[in-house]
């Protein structure tokens, strides 16, 4: 579980999309952007990274398969990190091929997954269940 | 490039339009311009033959028959993890291959599933340049509702809008001339081709060519869409036709059925 935060005082809730594909990033992110999100978006796991660790999220969404850091080794490295960003819930998302895969990603720490074809409300609603979010 | 007798007009048209603009005067001026290449007046010239004129989710039964037919039967045949891809040539300034990329997310509930690539090709790199930039007027909008031009475009100034540059960055956008079987050789392993209203500027011969260059450009299985206008089946028979209910197109037979 998730440790309640105080009100913040930035906002909208901000979304990290990690997929090495442009369309499918776009695709998300204008589902989360219509409900009021703000989505930032990174390529593989190392650009990731790199944002976890320079800017803050609420909640990270990323797929299995890519080239360069691929999802599970993402999810590793951000549960290694300093606690305010290692605590930091994860949505995994990948392919039925993907799907051998996903106790991997559970066991790196992965807090839910979805398997694609992600339909725009069940994105929303499982974004809206990791960040306590109302919706 | 070479066109029907009926398209003089428009060449003449075109050629007048040039003569004016590197203020040759006369033709035979123009011609030893042309002949010394000074300026990249050839580059000019095939560009302005080129007709630059469309706008977005133009011919949309096609859009609908993509979603609706031709990308069930493609990802059905497909291999695990084979990239879905898209051709759309000649792509003018991309209001073309722009539209395929936000049709699929608007449309196609499988969007996520697989890796999609859409290519756009043009030989006029002057619109190659504009289709990169991704600027619109009003005219080239005038068929999308206004929810999709928020989503995917931002506002310029001028009642302009310039396309989302996630989306720009989802389509690459290359040159490539339709009857030339070298430059076309760069091409393969489409499983859909978009070639809307190029043939019928080309004679019977070029046409041929430039049907038999796609031919080697797809997938077995795989399709291409011609203008509405336009019919492959008196130009080869190397296609089968396709009677889809949103459209007719034209596909590559598989091996085992040809």
């Amino acid at each position: 579980m998730r440790e309640v935060e105080p009100p913040h005082p930035r906002s909208p809730m901000r979304v990290l999309i990690v997929d090495d594909s442009s369309l499918v990033r776009l695709y998300y992110r204008a589902a989360l952007e219509r409900s009021g999100l703000a989505v930032e978006q990174a390529i593989n796991g190392l650009e990731a990274m790199e944002k976890v660790l320079t800017q803050p999220f609420d909640l990270v969404i990323v797929d299995i398969n890519m080239p360069g850091m691929d999802g599970i080794s993402f999810v590793r490295s951000l549960r290694r990190s300093a606690p305010d960003v290692a605590r930091l819930p994860v949505l995994v998302i990948t392919t039925e091929a993907g799907q051998q895969d996903l106790g991997e990603a559970r066991k790196a720490g992965a807090n839910f997954y979805l398997v694609k074809p992600v339909s725009e409300e069940s994105l929303l609603r499982h974004v809206a269940a990791l960040t306590g979010a109302p919706r | 490039m070479s066109f029907a007798e009926n398209k003089r007009y428009f060449i003449d048209r075109r050629l007048a339009e040039r003569i004016a603009a590197t203020q040759s005067g006369s033709f035979l001026a123009y011609f030893a311009l042309l002949r010394s290449d000074a300026g990249h007046e050839i580059e000019h010239l095939v560009n302005a033959f080129t007709v630059n004129e469309t706008y977005f989710y133009r011919e949309d039964h096609q859009l609908r028959c993509l979603t609706s037919d031709l990308l069930a039967d493609i990802v059905r045949r497909k291999p695990v993890g084979e990239s879905i891809r898209i051709w759309s040539i000649p792509c003018s300034t991309g209001e073309e291959p722009y539209s395929i990329a936000i049709w699929l997310m608007e449309n196609w509930s499988e969007v996520d599933r697989h890796n999609i690539e859409i290519v756009g090709s043009d030989i006029d790199t002057r619109a190659l340049k504009a289709a990169a930039k991704g600027v619109y007027g009003a005219r080239a909008l005038m068929r999308l509702p206004r929810s999709i031009i928020d989503r995917y475009f931002k506002p310029v100034g001028d009642d302009r809008h310039q396309i989302d540059p996630g989306l720009r960055n989802s389509i690459q956008f290359t040159r490539a001339n339709l009857v030339d079987v070298h430059d076309m050789a760069r091409y393969r392993n489409f499983d859909v081709v978009l070639c809307r209203n190029v043939l019928i500027y080309f004679d019977d011969s070029s046409r041929r060519v430039a049907a038999e260059n796609l031919h080697e450009c797809i997938r077995p299985g795989g399709y291409i869409c011609l203008g509405h206008s336009e019919t492959m089946s008196r130009i080869t028979q190397l296609f089968r036709v396709c009677r889809f209910p949103d459209a007719i197109v034209y596909q590559k037979p598989e091996a085992n059925d040809a």
